[in-house]
């Protein structure tokens, strides 16, 4: 049998375009070109210019998928020009999910910094849609100010859902914010779970993770419960053109998401 | 196994028969070199087995340094013509066998590869005069075929002789049969003794093995050791883009008129961009880690996906690198 092209992205219909914060925007696109579990990702083609992966941001139960993206390069940049209706392509999905299975009956604690809230948003609505299979869930994020806190319009609703509790805090606050103020460790003093059984899940910016993760292991997670969205250049998300490697792992196939007992003998795991 | 011995007199025969059903390419020396040549009628150029590989890498046959993977919104990307490649030394079907895994094993399959490697026929031949950038020997392989390509050829003193791996490699004996004819033990003998001397040969250039864990050494050197090893490097990537293990590549796309093609290049882990993220983040942003990372890459990593090294020991990174770094030096030290 003919192997099929992995190379080939399914053309694929944006179907809404909503602004986050000034630099970031949230692709609503047409349906479902593929399935994926939380956690996994796509390359996503902006045609003519190139691809680039980035992680779903919604629900994998939901009718349409969504990535929510910061523009910070080529690809970007471009994606930020299209519009309704305008056509992406889509390749995947590649990597591994978060093994939710681990995570039934126990705490889960979340933690996201800036745009690293889309894939935990993935998650979270994952874990959300079957809520009573987890003790409680724990969101911690943070953002560099307010304008930058991505989802604001939908926070209210996830703040009132039994079994969740969610911190935010922002790096520089203004008069409209009254909530906690520094990087993200500084709502990580208090950790209210169960430190050696609970899974605890960190997406963001490289040095977000770095000293989040010092903190997490600093307060006795144990090192296979700690999951850490690697941000790489996955260039053919499967296993192959070897941009990703990060020690002996590829980012693409291994990950997205490595534990920190993957790669805590890696020097400079986040550089 | 069985051996078969093609007469001296019906080499080019041979070649122009094989011709009739693809195109033939095989080692033609000139000036002291030895080029992939590909194989003309016309002129019927001698071939030459008895210098080692060729300066080129075969790599360009299964894996073009650009080539469209994909189009779209129609896929027509693929085709890949019948080919022959004959001559080629055991060197670099240890390349062979890295796309072979890489491509093919590790899933997904993949169908540009696949298309080409199913359309190509390997005749390999013995390397019996190493020269002093060989060490083929110290990344675990023989100066002889044994395997991955279809048919391994051993020159003798009358002639050629054919040893056969693959069905289709027998197809190829059967399509051209009336040319050969049975050979002696006494070609057997020839042969084993011609390679006995070519393994000795490649140990007095090669005294010293690797260590047993060097994966290890490779692993734990410190940041002294790499800034050494790279001390001389200039960035000119030679090394990388004509070693035939190496696979690293980039995707980028083109628009032509109303359709969009996806190119895979060739790209090389030197190179200061290329783990870089749209965001600017770069894990390997100096030379030591950029350099490392290729010894990490071939001795370590590709070891414990596959148990052997990711080279090859042809020599051609040394001998195409313009500060004459010695790859063997490097590993040696640790």
């Amino acid at each position: 049998m003919e192997a099929v092209n992995p190379y080939y992205p399914i053309p694929t219909k944006i179907k809404q375009i909503i602004p986050e914060t000034p630099t970031i925007k949230t692709f609503v696109l047409d349906g479902m070109p593929i399935q994926f579990e939380a956690g996994q990702f796509a390359e996503l083609t902006v045609p003519g210019v190139g691809e680039a992966p980035f992680t779903p941001s919604s629900s994998p139960y939901a009718d349409t998928m969504e990535f929510t993206i910061m523009r910070v390069g080529r690809v970007t940049q471009s994606l930020f020009e299209l519009k309704e209706g305008d056509f992406v392509g889509v390749r995947g999905p590649f990597g591994k999910a978060y093994p939710l299975k681990n995570f039934k009956g126990k705490e889960v604690f979340i933690v996201g910094g800036g745009v690293g809230f889309a894939p935990i948003r993935s998650l979270f609505l994952a874990l959300v849609h079957n809520i009573k299979d987890y003790k409680k869930i724990y969101l911690r994020y943070g953002a560099r100010t307010p304008d930058d806190i991505v989802y604001k319009h939908l926070l209210p609703q996830w703040e009132k859902i039994k079994g969740v509790d969610i911190v935010l805090t922002v790096d520089v606050g203004d008069e409209s914010w009254h909530g906690n103020v520094g990087v993200v460790t500084v709502i990580l003093d208090d950790i209210p779970v169960n430190v050696k059984t609970s899974p605890t899940v960190v997406c963001g910016p490289p040095l977000m993770m770095k000293f989040t993760t010092q903190r997490l292991v600093e307060a006795g997670f144990t090192a296979s419960n700690i999951y850490l969205s690697m941000e790489q250049n996955m260039s053919c998300g499967i296993g192959k053109c070897n941009h990703c490697r990060v020690g002996k792992y590829y980012v693409c196939k291994d990950g997205p998401v490595l534990t920190w007992e993957n790669i805590k003998d890696i020097e400079e795991p986040f550089a | 196994m069985k051996l078969y011995l093609l007469p001296s007199n019906n080499i080019l025969n041979f070649l122009a028969r094989i011709a009739e059903d693809g195109s033939v390419y095989y080692p033609v020396s000139e000036n002291g070199k030895t080029h992939i040549t590909r194989f003309d009628k016309d002129k019927k150029r001698e071939p030459d087995f008895e210098k080692i590989r060729t300066a080129e890498n075969i790599k360009h046959f299964f894996f073009p340094s650009r080539e469209v993977v994909a189009a779209f919104p129609d896929d027509t990307s693929k085709q890949a013509p019948k080919q022959y490649l004959v001559g080629v030394k055991n060197c670099d079907l240890r390349g062979v066998d890295v796309y072979d895994r890489v491509f093919l094993q590790w899933e997904p399959v993949d169908p540009i590869y696949q298309l080409r490697r199913e359309n190509t026929l390997i005749i390999s031949a013995d390397c019996p005069q190493p020269e002093d950038c060989c060490f083929c020997n110290l990344v675990g392989l023989t100066p002889y075929g044994e395997g991955v390509s279809d048919i391994n050829i051993t020159p003798v003193s009358t002639g050629l002789l054919f040893e056969v791996f693959t069905e289709r490699g027998a197809a190829v004996l059967n399509m051209t049969k009336d040319l050969f004819t049975e050979a002696s033990t006494a070609h057997e003998k020839e042969r084993d003794a011609t390679r006995k001397k070519a393994v000795k040969k490649l140990n007095t250039i090669n005294e010293r093995n690797f260590r047993d864990d060097i994966d290890g050494r490779i692993a734990t050197a410190s940041n002294e050791t790499k800034r050494d090893a790279r001390n001389d490097c200039v960035e000119c990537h030679s090394c990388l883009h004509i070693c035939p293990t190496c696979y690293c590549f980039l995707l980028s796309d083109y628009k032509r008129g109303k359709d969009v093609e996806r190119v895979r290049t060739w790209d090389a882990c030197y190179y200061a961009a290329y783990a870089r993220v749209g965001g600017g983040a770069n894990p390997r942003s100096t030379l030591n880690d950029r350099f490392w990372n290729r010894f990490e890459c071939k001795f370590n990593y590709f070891n414990q996906y596959e148990g052997f090294y990711a080279c090859s020991g042809c020599g051609r990174c040394f001998r195409g690198c313009s500060a004459k770094i010695d790859i063997r030096e490097i590993l040696w030290k640790l």
